[in-house]
């Protein structure tokens, strides 16, 4: 198999007008984050945006829910980050 | 681990429950997912080089825009499903760039050449089609959450691939002649060709689970049905013959030709005169791949071996 080309998971959070919710809409998986905005603007391209963001999945820290592909980023036991 | 056995997941599901992680999934639930999500994945994938071949027969830079605009779109829905499947804990590594040809699960159309405009744009007006009806009731029902979210996006992109194909039809349609001819011939194979996709009549269906984990509605027949009901008229109204019509008695359509039947990918033809062969036997041609199936496969990852040894 070829080697993987070091990417990583980037969340894609999208606002379609003004006044309208942050919403997230999908993930791209990119080596770094230049690539991973051009990968979102290029892969959700299906609306207008008006606002869209990328956010690398490992800074996104559930508050309540101890599960899903963020749970990994919950803090560990006496862990003051 | 699932908190729930089978049976609790599945009465849950049927009272409205949706599964938000892959951590809430049981290990059937789990097998059946990703049965479906590989099989959508690998048909996304495998669309764009069989378009992606097809669009040098573009006739004008405009054609070539939004034949493209397609591809690209097929190329992002592949990609979104691989990442839902890579978050169950599947490696998209390995599906796109660790299997062989055969192994992947798009259906026998994929494996087919498209050799001209007219066959493009049939395929966008029967392929994608396919593709509305079979995702679009995956949408309605599913119960993955984060499957339902992401189908929002593909479902609003295959109705404008769908739209290109009919209005392109219709232009062929229009202009008579030798346009005409060829668009016949087009739904001549490519009609059963779709029928076929949607796979076992429900008599003969192996249970799969998909229903009854809800990640789908409908049956196969019912999906075929569906596409009939839109497939069939749109053919009437263009003048063109489908080998299909409704039956008032039955109150459904009926096909007018032995089903399964055995096809001849060489000649593009299908061998209604041989009468109904076994599905069995639908299998191993399935089974066998089509013609463009190694050369689809290698035109979507031909670089990667290269570029990914430079970077390492
Ligand atoms: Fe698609
Ligand atoms: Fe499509």
């Amino acid at each position: 198999m070829s080697p993987p080309l070091g990417e990583s998971v980037y969340e894609v959070f999208a606002r379609k007008s003004r006044g309208d919710p942050l919403r997230h809409i999908g993930y791209v998986d990119a080596p770094g984050v230049e690539l991973a905005r051009v990968y979102a603007w290029k892969t959700y391209d299906e609306e207008n945006w008006f606002e869209m963001c990328v956010v690398p999945r490992g800074a996104v820290i559930p508050v309540n829910r101890p599960e899903g592909p963020w749970a990994r980023n919950l803090p560990k036991e006496g862990d003051e980050r | 681990m699932s908190p729930y056995t089978e049976d609790e997941l599945k009465a849950k599901i049927h009272g409205g429950y949706i599964l938000e992680s892959p951590e809430e999934m049981t290990p059937g639930y789990r097998k059946a997912i990703i049965v479906q999500l590989t099989v959508q994945a690998d048909t996304e994938l495998m669309s764009a080089p069989a378009y992606w071949l097809a669009a040098r027969h573009a006739p004008s830079t405009n054609t070539q825009v939004s034949a493209h605009a397609i591809i690209q779109d097929e190329l992002a829905h592949a990609n979104i499903a691989y990442r839902l499947l890579e978050d169950m804990g599947v490696s998209k590594e390995h599906l796109v760039y660790g299997r062989e040809p055969h192994e992947f699960k798009h259906p026998y159309g994929f494996d087919q050449p498209l050799d001209n405009w007219a066959e493009l744009v049939v395929a966008n007006g029967f392929f994608d089609r396919a593709g509305i009806c079979l995702l679009g009731d995956v949408h309605r029902n599913t119960s993955y959450g984060p499957l339902k979210r992401a189908l929002v996006k593909v479902d609003m992109e295959e109705t404008f691939h769908l739209r290109h194909g009919e209005v392109w039809m219709r232009r062929l349609a229009r202009a008579g002649g030798a346009a005409t001819e060829l668009l016949q011939r087009c739904v001549d194979w490519m009609f059963p060709m779709t029928i076929e996709w949607f796979g076992l009549p429900d008599g003969l269906k192996r249970h799969s689970g998909q229903l009854d984990y809800k990640l789908k509605g409908l049956t196969n027949d019912e999906l075929r049905q569906l596409w009939m009901s839109s497939t069939v008229p749109l053919c009437e109204g263009l003048g063109l013959k489908a080998p299909a019509h409704y039956d008032e008695q039955k109150e459904e359509y009926v096909l007018e030709y032995p089903f399964p039947c055995q096809y001849d990918p060489e000649v593009k033809r299908w061998l209604f005169e041989d009468g109904e062969i076994t599905w069995q036997a639908v299998f191993e041609r399935w089974k066998g791949r089509g013609p463009m199936n190694e050369r689809y496969v290698e035109s979507v990852r031909r670089s990667r071996g290269a570029v990914g040894s430079w970077l390492n």
